[in-house]
């Protein structure tokens, strides 16, 4: 008779410790709110203690090209300041800074002047978002599942195998890795597009032609993202699995006779699988900082590179808007975490 | 020692390549101190040779020999990786232990500062240090800062298993036994977080030379010392891939991937012997 | 175990799904609806445009000039071609003859071209002019403000086709504001920016173009913009050269230098800005159909701009023109042409670019002068001169390259350059020691006795050609005893470069018109009056920040004489002679910009055999590339 014992799991909470719970709520997120400050806060200290001046980036950019005369300089200078906002003792600048961020302003940029900032990483962030969640969670649950079944089915070569391939994989820079990729399937074999996120004079719209452009362009960048991030899902899923699987129950279970894949679904890898979710919501959380290296090489109009290009221009407000942006992704990532730790594992008390 | 080691070699395969790839990358950033040419010398061969037998590797567009100049620069990626990776585990280790198994309000502190290091954007704040410090980054400045910013997820993992472990009853008993919190922390608790030390710090290894190779090729690297990453930006400046010059990107990357994977095997097949649950699920065991 | 046999073919089957996606066949971005034959595709060098709705280049830092703006859309009064011009160097374009001065150079009056119509349709006049000058002085913090307000205390137009510009001061060059090098003031629309409140909040999109090409479409992305003739072409400047080629033009951001030539070698990128010298070579020997400037070696269009060591002549250690000369002589050209170029370089000792009119002007004329010129070391004179370097550069290629190489003398000073300093370390070591520097253990330590240590600033990744130059030069200074180190200064090589913080750096402060032999282009900036005291910002172009009184008295001779004065070369000529006395500059070679055309799709690029322009695609001058071009068939 097959044992229906139901393994340490258990999603809810009696209601007992709802009383604690809900404290710590309210604790967790006072802290949330404060990480989030301090860490706008060391955003704007560090963008602001960047040596490079908008202003002379903005006026070399005109005269580099330029046959401007020397005189005329000055007064560049001055009205460039004027208009950047510039004046006002550091003090002023800070208050000015808050007063906006508040009202959801991150005001225009520097380099752009004067689109908003907002508009700028509007434009962007859809793109960065939509193609790294997508390839986040492919590369998550691919690599969990296969680090899960390699963990119990520890003599498989098959599984060994990809386990070979994945370490193989994991460690290579991923530069080289986005490179092999556009030279295999741009120029070897050139069926996919490589640079873009959509086909050239296809107007942005939700049709279905612009939809499929879309997913065409997103297949190398998320190929590649996917590629260099099974790796890590996989070996940490992997040596968790391992370790559970010395487990009691699981030896028991074992020996009762319950089905492979029951031991497998409901005693092992759910209990490998809190760390690992842990780690997905902190990556969710990470996508905001964009994937530099994937948009230098394919082309992607994604938040990263517009945060490079930033920070070499010296505009401070559009960094300031993008590392807000992420700290606030990253941020409620982990508080969401955190509020449903303890509903995921009932051993830890809400203290 | 030498009769467990012996016995590892006999017996685990794992252990055995382990030992071979790291032994030769090892051997590898060894034979730098024997190279004919100073690492930062150029046109000292002529260029974009194809390997052979007298350039075992062929050489760069900068007519200096990918084999010697690989031999430096894994040296120095291996030393800039270890010295993030050990200094950002102690980091982790001690944070992650202490706020797990003390909750209360130093969890709380431990934690806010955790997650106002999680939380800020590493590849702006690592640019925005060069652009300021220049010539005074060195290298081993970016090791400390990378390691100084690299603790924080670990020390969340490090954490969650020690707030699982302080429920376990091994833990009520050490307590009740009158062992000090340091003493359950080293003595009972370190055994079960070890392996995840272990994974853990390769992944930061090949986090923080994932890191160096991506600021090399975003151009903000200290040209001056050979290194991975350098090798990349250099081969990159000057188009190496698409000139045909495979072999200067090509065994830099194969030396990186043999170092982990040799490091990866050698740390899960010590793993299996200091376990001694999977040791003993090996009994009777005769590979 | 059966899902784990599953597990593979379900891997194969999502996998060729993707597959599936793509079997429409077309590997990248070639716009569907526009006939291939029709369209050229140029790659815009700024890159992806951050704000890319934004086409009013009269505002600062709004969108990007070279995707195809300035190119294909504005216009002008003159242009002036780098190279020898479709029909002549110069070009009067909007304007109907050259600009008139009255004597003392405070009057310049123009007449302006007759029939030339914006694309929506309302006629070109001198109010446009005048609306140029007059919103720009008006709204403090425009491109041109700042140049207009200096210059012109007032701007009249008294019949429809005139413009009269009353200057502040005398200035024979004013209408060098608006003569296309690159980019100048453009024309701006009057019956637009009229009904615009704030001219610095506006994005003229779409924009009304006064060029042959009006705008079709555009990626908000800032990935590409397209082009399309205008019906009216006629009724536009160019089109007195005939009907422009390509239907449609693209510019585009094609992505790193790899991808450019994946790009071209797949006939999906038809102009190529610039490539690693790497990158020329391969798309040489593979590309079939690629055509680049030159034939052969060195392939690339030399710009009319010159990388040189340039000194922080206010940093006490290079004071002295001694100084610079034995660093310069310390310098093999010959190996720093090869790191830096692969050898595809024009060199050039003088301190003017070897590109346009200039080799027959000023490096030809001057070889017998250089030849004969004298340095003292304090113990003896030498002449430093080796008029053979460009034949060693060919010489030392021809073993590898072959036939590329060009064997006729003309061709290889055309090609490589004529002669540079010889490198004498015993001369670098006698002109140290009489600047009062000892070398003590093998290493150079100066008067106060401190290490002899120079910092060469480079921009790294975004300009390769000049970090290789610059690890030569550092590596050729460290065997010759000196602590010389390289310094990248990625992306705050503007910043510093105006601030005069660096020890030397790499680049260049001197720049011409290239088809035109008038120097003051960059000269008339290196007046003392313009040199800013240490610690305050310098600006462009006396980057060196070098003031001497004899330069002071040519440049202010040049500012008297007409701008197609023949004096002004043998002012020119003084120049030169000065420069290479002083050597506040070590002038090292032209800069080369590996411009790649596929012909394909188009044949009749300009090309070294045909110099009738320069093929440089973010050039304002390169739109005269546009009537010349055919379809390939």
């Amino acid at each position: 008779m097959p044992i229906t014992w139901v393994p340490p799991f258990r999603f809810g909470i009696p209601g007992a410790r709802m009383k604690s719970y809900l404290a710590y709520v309210a604790r967790r997120s006072g802290q949330l709110v404060l990480v989030i400050f301090i860490g706008i806060n060391l955003a704007y200290v560090i963008s602001h203690a960047s040596p490079i001046d908008p202003v002379e980036q903005s006026i070399s950019a005109v005269t580099s090209y330029g046959n401007t005369a020397p005189d005329a300089i000055e007064q560049m200078r001055s009205s460039l300041r004027e208009l950047y906002g510039l004046g006002g003792s550091p003090i002023e600048q800070y208050l000015a800074f808050w007063r906006r961020i508040l009202s959801a302003d991150f005001g225009p940029s520097l380099s752009a002047f004067p689109t908003p900032v907002a508009t700028l990483i509007g434009r962007a962030l859809p793109w960065t978002a939509g193609l790294l969640t997508a390839s986040t969670v492919i590369a998550w649950g691919l690599g969990n599942l296969l680090g899960g079944l390699a963990g119990y089915y520890q003599n498989n070569r098959g599984l060994k195998a990809m386990g070979v391939i994945a370490m193989g994989l994991h460690p290579m820079p991923y530069y080289i890795l986005a490179l092999l990729l556009l030279i295999v399937f741009g120029f070897l074999w050139p069926v996919l597009p490589i640079t873009g996120g959509a086909a050239m004079n296809l107007p942005q719209a939700w049709t279905l032609e612009f939809m499929m452009s879309v997913l065409q362009h997103a297949i190398l960048p998320a190929l590649s993202l996917i590629l260099v991030g099974v790796g890590g899902w996989f070996l940490g899923m992997r040596s968790l699995v391992s370790n559970v699987v010395t487990e009691d129950y699981v030896a028991y279970a074992e020996l009762a006779g319950v089905r492979p894949w029951r031991i497998l679904s409901f005693y092992v890898m759910r209990n490998a699988l809190v760390p690992q979710v842990t780690g997905l919501a902190m990556s969710l959380g990470g996508i905001f900082n964009g994937a530099v290296i994937t948009e230098k090489v394919f082309g992607y109009p994604g938040v990263g590179s517009l945060l490079v290009d930033a920070v070499y221009a010296g505009d401070y407000a559009l960094v300031l808007g993008v590392t807000t942006i992420s700290i606030l992704g990253v941020s409620i990532g982990v508080f969401v975490i955190d509020l449903l730790y303890p509903l995921l594992d009932p051993r830890v008390k809400v203290s | 020692m030498a009769a467990i080691l012996r016995d590892l070699l006999r017996h685990n395969a794992e252990f055995r390549i382990g030992v071979l790839l790291v032994g030769s990358v090892l051997l590898l950033s060894v034979l730098a101190s024997f190279s004919p040419f100073p690492p930062e010398n150029v046109y000292v061969v002529p260029p974009d040779l194809p390997p052979s037998s007298t350039y075992w590797f062929g050489t760069t567009s900068r007519g200096q020999d990918v084999f010697w100049q690989l031999t430096f620069a894994i040296r120095n990626t291996l030393l800039f990786g270890c010295i993030v990776a050990i200094i950002s585990r102690l980091l982790a280790l001690v944070i992650g232990l202490l706020s797990g198994y003390s909750g209360g309000w130093i969890d709380r502190a431990l934690m806010s500062v955790n997650d106002t290091f999680i939380v800020m954007p590493l590849l702006p704040i690592l640019v925005l240090f060069y652009f300021v410090m220049r010539d005074r980054m060195s290298w081993l400045m970016l090791a400390l800062i990378m390691a100084g910013l690299g603790w924080a997820y670990d020390a969340r993992l490090i954490r969650s298993v020690a707030m699982s472990l302080k429920t376990r009853e091994f833990t009520q008993t050490s307590l009740f036994s009158g062992m000090s919190t340091r003493q359950i922390l080293v003595q009972e608790h370190l055994p079960y977080v070890m392996p995840i030390v272990f994974s853990s710090a390769m992944n930061n290894m090949v986090w923080s030379i994932g890191l160096e190779v991506t600021l090399a090729v975003l151009g903000f690297t200290d040209i001056n010392r050979p290194s991975i990453g350098g090798m990349i930006y250099w081969a990159n400046q000057h188009t190496a891939m698409v000139a045909g010059v495979w072999w200067w990107i090509a065994f830099p990357t194969i030396a990186v991937v043999m170092t982990f994977v040799g490091l990866f095997l050698l740390a899960i097949s010590t793993n299996q012997y200091i376990d001694p649950r999977s040791r003993l699920g090996r009994v009777g065991d005769v590979t | 175990m059966g899902c784990i046999r599953a597990l593979p073919l379900i891997l194969c089957v999502l996998f060729s799904q993707l597959f599936l996606l793509t079997a429409s066949g077309h590997g990248q971005g070639i716009p569907q609806d526009i006939p291939r034959k029709e369209l050229l595709i140029l790659e815009n060098p700024e890159g992806t445009v951050k704000n890319a709705g934004w086409f009013n280049i009269w505002a600062i830092n709004a969108g990007s000039q070279s995707n195809g703006l300035q190119q294909a859309a504005l216009d002008t009064l003159w242009y002036i071609d780098p190279e020898s011009g479709l029909d002549g160097v110069w070009d009067n374009s909007l304007a109907a003859d050259k600009p008139h001065y009255n004597a003392d150079f405070t009057e310049m009056t123009v007449t302006l071209r007759k029939g030339i119509f914006w694309s929506d349709g309302v006629e070109f006049t001198a109010d446009d002019v005048v609306a140029t000058v007059t919103t720009q002085v008006k709204n403090p913090g425009m491109r041109f403000s700042a140049v207009l307000a200096s210059n012109v205390a007032s701007v009249d137009a008294p019949d429809p086709y005139t413009v009269v510009f009353k200057l502040k001061k005398p200035n024979s060059r004013f209408h060098a504001n608006f003569t296309v090098r690159w980019g100048a003031i453009w024309i701006l629309p009057k019956h637009v920016f009229d009904k615009v409140e704030d001219p610095l909040r506006f994005d003229f999109n779409k924009p009304v173009s006064l060029g042959a090409y009006v705008l079709r479409s555009y990626d908000p992305d800032g990935k590409w913009y397209i082009w399309q003739l205008r019906d009216d072409w006629p009724r536009t400047t160019p089109g007195r050269f005939g009907k422009p080629g390509p239907k449609y033009l693209a510019y585009v951001d094609p992505g790193p230098p790899e991808k450019r030539v994946i790009a071209q070698l797949n006939h999906q990128l038809d102009v190529v800005h610039d490539i690693a010298p790497e990158g020329m070579f391969a798309l040489a020997k593979q590309g079939k159909t690629t055509r680049a400037w030159f034939k052969g070696f060195p392939y690339a269009h030399p710009d009319p701009t010159l990388p040189a060591v340039i000194f922080n002549t206010q940093n006490e250690l290079f004071k002295s023109p001694d100084v610079r000369w034995a660093l310069a002589l310390l310098i093999d050209i010959k190996a720093v042409a090869m790191a830096a170029y692969r050898g595809a370089a024009t060199i050039s000792a003088i301190g003017v670019p070897p590109t346009g009119a200039h080799p027959a002007t000023y490096h030809a004329p001057m070889e017998g002068w250089l030849e004969s010129f004298e340095l003292d070391t304090g113990k003896r004179k030498i002449k430093p001169y080796d008029p053979t370097v460009g034949k060693q550069i060919a010489d030392m290629l021809r073993p590898s390259m072959g036939e590329q190489i060009p064997s006729d003398r003309a061709e290889i000073a055309r090609a490589f350059g004529r002669g540079w300093w010889k490198t004498d370390p015993q001369a670098a070591q006698e002109l140290l020691e009489k600047a009062g520097f000892t070398k003590q253990g093998g290493v150079w330590t100066t008067p106060d006795g401190k290490p002899f240590s120079v910092r060469v600033m480079v921009e790294g990744d975004l300009r390769p050609v000049v970090t290789r130059a610059g690890s030569m030069i550092v590596q050729q200074w460290k065997q010759a005893g000196i602590d010389a180190r390289i310094d990248v200064a990625q992306g705050t090589l503007p910043t510093r470069r105006a601030a005069g913080d660096f020890d030397t750096f790499i680049g260049w402060s001197v720049e011409t018109w290239g088809g035109h032999q008038d120097l003051s282009y960059f000269l008339d900036s290196w007046h003392s009056e313009f040199v800013a005291p240490p610690g305050k910002p310098q600006p462009l172009r006396n980057w060196q920040r070098w003031s001497n009184p004899a330069l002071d008295k040519i440049i202010e001779q040049i500012r008297t004489v007409g701008f197609d004065d023949p004096k002004s070369i043998e002012l020119g000529r003084e120049y030169v002679k000065l420069a290479v006395k002083e050597m506040p500059t070590i002038p090292l070679m032209a800069y080369n910009v590996f411009t790649a055309m596929d012909q394909t799709y188009w044949t009749g690029y300009p090309t070294a055999e045909n110099p009738y322009t320069n093929p440089v695609p973010n050039w304002g001058n390169s739109r005269y590339m546009f009537v010349r071009l055919k379809p390939a068939s």
